[in-house]
C-alpha cells in the first residue's frame, strides 16, 4: 500500500504562498497527473512530497506514515526529473544501480534487477554506454529505469517528457501508461501540458495560483469543469469566452435565453436557472460544439444538429487551419471572436460569412464574480 | 546572394547576367576570405616567430656551446653543458669494524677504541696497506699506492670517525660496530674512468662500508646545487599545488553556496591572484621580515614563543622552502578555487536532488557525483597550475632569491644565477631547458589521463 495523502500542505517562499494549505490524496497504484500553467504550485508539491522542499505547514503521509520530516531517502519514493539527472561519470547501468550500491545491496542482486528493468526499458544493449552516448529519448529511459530499480512505492515525475521532440513526447506518452500498467506503482506526474495529462491520468488535478482547482478523471474535467479557470486550461484549442446576461425567453420554445453583446441573443436550455434571470455570466463553449451550417455540411454536423439544441450565430471566417482530418476555423461574429473545430470537408474559406451554429445544450456558464461553474 | 559571398556559384537565373557580369571568373582579391585571414593572423605569426620560437631555438643552440657573457664567440661543445664526467669519486661511509655476539660485546668493543693502533705494511701489487688492531682483533682496512694515504685514511677510520653500534640491532643476536663518518665520508679518488673507479673500489678499501660514487665534471648533471634545485623545484610545486588544493576544494564549496555577501566574497577572493607578485611579494617580505615579522610578534605576544628563539621565515633553512610554498599557496589558490568553483556550478542542481533521493548523503554525494564531475575541470586547473609553479620565478626570486645556500634554489632561479649572475650563458641555458622534458611528461601524462576521463 502506497498512498499518498496530503493535509493542509502549504509552502511558503518569503511572503509568497506558493502552495496554499491543499488537500489530495492519491490513491494507491494511481496514475495521477497535477497540471496547471507554470508557477501553479504543482512542481512544489511534487518536490513537497519528494523531500526536496520542506512544508512550511500540514502533513504528507505514504503508505499511511507520517513523512513529513523525514529525508528523501527514508520516503520510498523514486522521482524521475525533467533534465533526467543522469550521473554523466557512470554507465547506464550504474546509473540505474546507484542507489541499490548506496543501500549496500548484494553485486548479484543488483545485477539481476538491473537487468530486469533494462529488458522492461529496451535498454539492454547500452549498458554500457554513458549517458552523451545516447540519444535523448534513451536517457529518458535510463532516468525511468534508475526511478524503477529502486521499487519504490511511489514514482514521482516531474515534467519528464518536456525535453523531447513531439513524436518522441507521443510515443513516451504510450510507454509510461504501459510501465504504470505493469509495474503498479503509484504514480504522481506533473506537466503543464494539458494533452499529457488528459491521455496519462487516471486522474487529473488542475492547480491555480497554489490552490487545486479540480480533481478528476479527464473526461470529467473536460466535461463538467468547476470553474471558469479549468474550463479554458482543458481543451485545445480551448474553450471560447463571451460575455452575457442570463434572460426570459426569446420565444425559441426554451426556458430562457442568453444576451451577448453585440445584439447576438441565443436560447438557453436551462430551466433551472429560472429565478437568475438579469445574472451577468461567462458563456463558454468548446470549438465541437460549432457548426458550420453553410452548403458543404458535414455528416456529424447534421447529426449532433438533430440531438442537439443549435442556434443560429452570422460570422465571417477569418482563418482557416487544417490540421490534417480536422480544421480549426476562427471566425468573427458581432458577439467576438471565436474558434471551432469541424471536418476538412466542411469548405470553409476565409471571408465568407456564413451561419455557425452553437450546440446551446453543451453551452457552459460561469459567474462572472466567482467564476464557477453554474 | 549578395556579391561578397565567398565562392561564386552559378548564379539563380534571376539575377542574370546584368547584375553579376564576373560571376564565372574569379573575384577579386579584397572579396575573397582566405587571403584576409592570412593578414589577420599575420601579427600572431610573427610575435610567435619573434618572442617564442626565436629565442628558444636561441636558447637550445645556446645550452650546446660554451657561451659566456662577454665571449662573441660560441664554441659547440656538445652535451656537455648537461652532462659531462671529468673523473669519479667513492664516498664510503659506516665501516663495518667488526660483527659481535651480542650488545654488551659490542659495548665493551667500542670502550677499547682509544687502544686502537693502525699499522702500515706494504702488500701485493706494491700496494701499502693499513691494519686497525684493536681488543685481539686485527682488521685490514685500505690498501693505498702511497704508505702516507694509507696510513692518513686508516687513522681516520680507526680515530676519526665515531664508532657505534648499528641501528636497530639493540637485541640479541650479532652486533656490528661501524665506524660512522656522518655529513662528511671518507673520500677515495678521484679516477679518471670508470675502469679506474672499479679497480679503486676493488683493491682500496678492505674493510665493508656503504660506497657512494659521485661524478666530477662541468656538466649541471655533475653540478651538487643543481640536483638540489631539481629537488627543490618539485618540492616547491608539489608541495604548493597540494595545499592549494586542500584550501581550494573546501573554500570553492563554501562559495557555491547561498548566502548574503557571496558575490562579494568571490570577488574578493581573486585579490591575491590579480595583484602584481612584484607588489603583494612587498608585504610578504615584511611578514617574513627577519626582525619585523608580524608573525613572530603574534607568537612572541600570545607566549607561543621567547623573543630569544623568534623564526627567521627566509634565513633559517628549515622554514625558508615552507615560507616561499606559502606565499605561493597565498597567490595561486584564487585561481584553483576559482576553477572549481566553476566545476561545481557545472553540476546541475538536479542531479544532487536525484542523489538526495537515491539515498547518498553529504560525504557520499562529494565523494561519488561531486568529485568525478569536478575532476576533468580540477585536471586541468592543475595542468595550468604545476606549469605557473614549476616554471616560478618571481615568488623566489623576490622572497629569498634561492637561499639560504640553495636551500630554496630552483631550476628557474639557478638558471638565472648561473646564466645572467654568473655568465655562463650555456649552462644557464641547459638548467632552463632542463625544465622542457619534465614538462612534457608531465603534461602529457595528465593529457592521457584527461582523455580517458572524457
Amino acid at each position: 500500500m502506497a498512498d499518498v495523502v496530503l493535509e493542509k500542505v502549504e509552502k511558503r517562499f518569503g511572503d509568497v504562498r506558493a502552495v496554499a494549505g491543499i488537500d489530495l490524496t492519491v490513491r494507491d497504484q494511481e496514475f495521477l497527473i497535477l497540471v496547471g500553467p507554470s508557477g501553479c504550485g504543482k512542481t512544489t508539491t511534487l518536490r513537497m512530497i519528494a523531500g526536496l522542499e520542506e512544508v512550511s505547514g500540514g502533513d504528507i503521509r505514504i503508505g499511511g506514515r507520517s513523512v513529513t520530516h523525514l529525508p528523501p531517502r527514508d520516503r520510498d519514493i523514486a522521482m524521475v526529473f525533467q533534465s533526467y539527472a543522469l550521473y554523466p561519470h557512470m554507465n547506464v547501468a550504474r546509473n540505474m544501480s546507484f542507489s541499490l550500491r548506496l543501500r549496500g545491496m548484494p553485486k548479484a542482486e543488483i545485477e539481476t534487477r538491473v537487468r530486469e528493468v533494462a529488458a522492461i526499458l529496451g535498454l539492454g544493449e547500452h549498458l554500457d554506454r554513458k549517458p552523451r552516448q545516447l540519444s535523448g529519448g534513451q536517457r529518458q529511459r535510463v532516468a525511468v529505469g534508475a526511478a524503477l530499480c529502486r521499487r519504490a512505492g511511489v514514482l514521482l515525475f516531474d515534467e519528464p517528457l518536456s525535453n523531447l521532440d513531439a513524436k518522441l513526447r507521443i510515443h513516451m506518452r504510450t510507454e509510461l501508461k504501459r510501465l504504470h500498467q505493469s509495474v503498479r506503482s503509484t504514480m504522481v506526474y506533473v506537466t503543464h501540458d494539458q494533452v499529457e495529462a488528459m491521455t496519462m491520468g487516471d486522474r487529473i488535478v488542475i492547480m491555480n495560483h497554489g490552490e487545486i482547482c479540480q480533481v478528476g478523471t479527464p473526461l470529467e474535467v473536460y466535461d463538467h469543469p468547476a470553474s471558469l479557470f479549468v474550463a479554458g486550461f482543458i481543451g485545445s484549442p480551448p474553450m471560447n469566452f463571451f460575455e452575457g446576461e442570463i434572460a426570459p425567453p426569446d420565444g425559441s420554445g426554451e426556458a430562457l435565453s442568453l444576451k451577448l453583446t453585440g445584439g447576438v441573443v441565443l436560447p438557453l436550455p436551462r430551466p433551472e436557472l429560472a429565478g437568475a434571470s438579469g445574472r451577468r455570466v461567462m458563456f463558454g463553449i468548446r470549438p465541437e460544439h460549432i457548426s458550420v451550417a453553410s452548403a458543404g455540411k458535414a455528416l456529424s454536423d447534421v447529426l449532433w444538429a438533430a440531438i442537439g439544441t443549435p442556434a443560429k450565430v452570422p460570422a465571417t471566417i477569418d482563418v482557416v487551419e487544417p490540421l490534417g482530418h480536422r480544421v480549426v476555423v476562427t471566425a468573427r461574429s458581432s458577439a467576438g471572436t471565436f474558434q471551432m473545430e469541424t471536418e476538412i470537408h466542411a469548405g470553409v474559406r476565409p471571408q465568407d460569412t456564413v451561419d455557425l451554429w452553437f450546440d446551446m445544450s453543451r453551452a457552459y456558464l460561469f459567474d462572472r464574480e466567482t467564476e464557477k461553474v453554474l | 546572394m549578395t556579391p561578397g559571398d565567398g565562392e561564386p556559384g552559378p548564379g539563380p537565373a534571376a539575377e542574370g547576367p546584368t547584375l553579376r557580369p564576373a560571376a564565372a571568373s574569379r573575384p577579386r582579391l579584397l572579396d575573397r576570405e582566405a587571403p584576409l585571414g592570412y593578414i589577420l593572423v599575420l601579427p600572431a605569426i610573427l610575435y610567435l616567430g619573434i618572442f617564442i620560437a626565436y629565442p628558444f631555438g636561441m636558447s637550445i643552440w645556446m645550452s650546446f656551446t660554451d657561451a659566456q657573457a662577454g665571449n662573441p664567440k660560441w664554441t659547440f661543445v656538445g652535451a656537455s653543458n648537461y652532462s659531462k664526467i671529468e673523473s669519479y669519486e667513492i664516498h664510503a661511509n659506516d665501516f663495518v669494524l667488526a660483527t659481535l655476539p651480542d650488545a654488551d660485546a659490542a659495548r665493551r668493543f667500542i670502550a677499547k677504541k682509544a687502544e686502537g693502533k693502525v699499522t702500515t705494511a706494504p702488500a701485493a701489487g706494491g700496494l701499502f696497506r693499513a691494519t686497525l688492531s684493536v681488543d685481539g682483533k686485527t682488521i685490514p682496512l685500505v690498501a693505498m699506492p702511497k704508505e702516507t694515504d694509507a696510513s692518513y685514511l686508516g687513522s681516520t677510520i680507526a680515530s676519526d670517525l665515531d664508532w657505534k653500534q648499528e641501528a636497530g640491532k639493540e637485541r640479541a643476536g650479532p652486533v656490528r660496530v661501524i665506524a660512522h663518518a656522518g655529513d662528511s665520508p671518507v673520500t677515495f679518488g678521484p679516477f679518471p674512468d670508470r675502469a679506474a673507479l672499479d679497480r679503486g673500489r676493488n683493491q682500496s678499501i678492505l674493510v665493508p662500508a656503504r660506497l657512494d660514487v659521485r661524478t666530477n665534471g662541468k656538466g649541471v648533471m655533475q653540478d651538487p646545487t643543481f640536483l638540489l634545485a631539481l629537488k627543490n623545484t618539485f618540492q616547491y610545486t608539489f608541495g604548493t599545488e597540494i595545499i592549494k588544493l586542500l584550501l581550494g576544494v573546501p573554500c570553492a564549496m563554501l562559495l557555491n553556496r547561498k548566502f548574503r555577501g557571496r558575490r562579494l566574497l568571490r570577488g574578493l577572493i581573486v585579490i591575491p591572484w590579480v595583484i602584481p607578485i612584484a607588489l603583494s611579494a612587498q608585504g610578504w617580505l615584511w611578514i617574513l621580515d627577519s626582525s619585523y615579522s608580524v608573525i613572530n610578534w603574534f607568537l612572541v605576544h600570545s607566549g607561543v614563543l621567547s623573543p630569544a628563539n623568534i623564526i627567521n621565515f627566509r634565513g633559517d633553512k628549515n622554514w625558508a622552502m615552507l615560507s616561499v610554498i606559502t606565499v605561493n599557496v597565498w597567490r595561486g589558490f584564487p585561481f584553483t578555487t576559482i576553477m572549481i568553483l566553476a566545476g561545481l556550478t557545472t553540476i546541475p542542481d538536479e542531479i544532487l536532488e536525484r542523489a538526495r533521493l537515491d539515498g547518498a548523503n553529504a560525504m557520499q554525494r562529494f565523494v561519488h557525483i561531486i568529485s568525478p564531475m569536478v575532476r576533468p575541470i580540477l585536471l586541468v586547473s592543475l595542468l595550468f597550475s604545476i606549469i605557473f609553479s614549476f616554471t616560478d620565478f618571481n615568488t623566489i626570486w623576490i622572497i629569498t632569491k634561492g637561499g639560504p645556500y640553495d636551500q630554496t634554489q630552483v631550476l628557474s632561479t639557478y638558471a638565472y644565477q648561473l646564466g645572467v649572475n654568473g655568465g655562463f650563458l650555456g649552462r644557464g641555458a641547459a638548467v632552463s631547458l632542463f625544465m622542457f622534458p619534465i614538462m612534457a611528461v608531465m603534461v602529457f601524462f595528465m593529457l592521457q589521463f584527461l582523455r580517458r576521463e572524457a
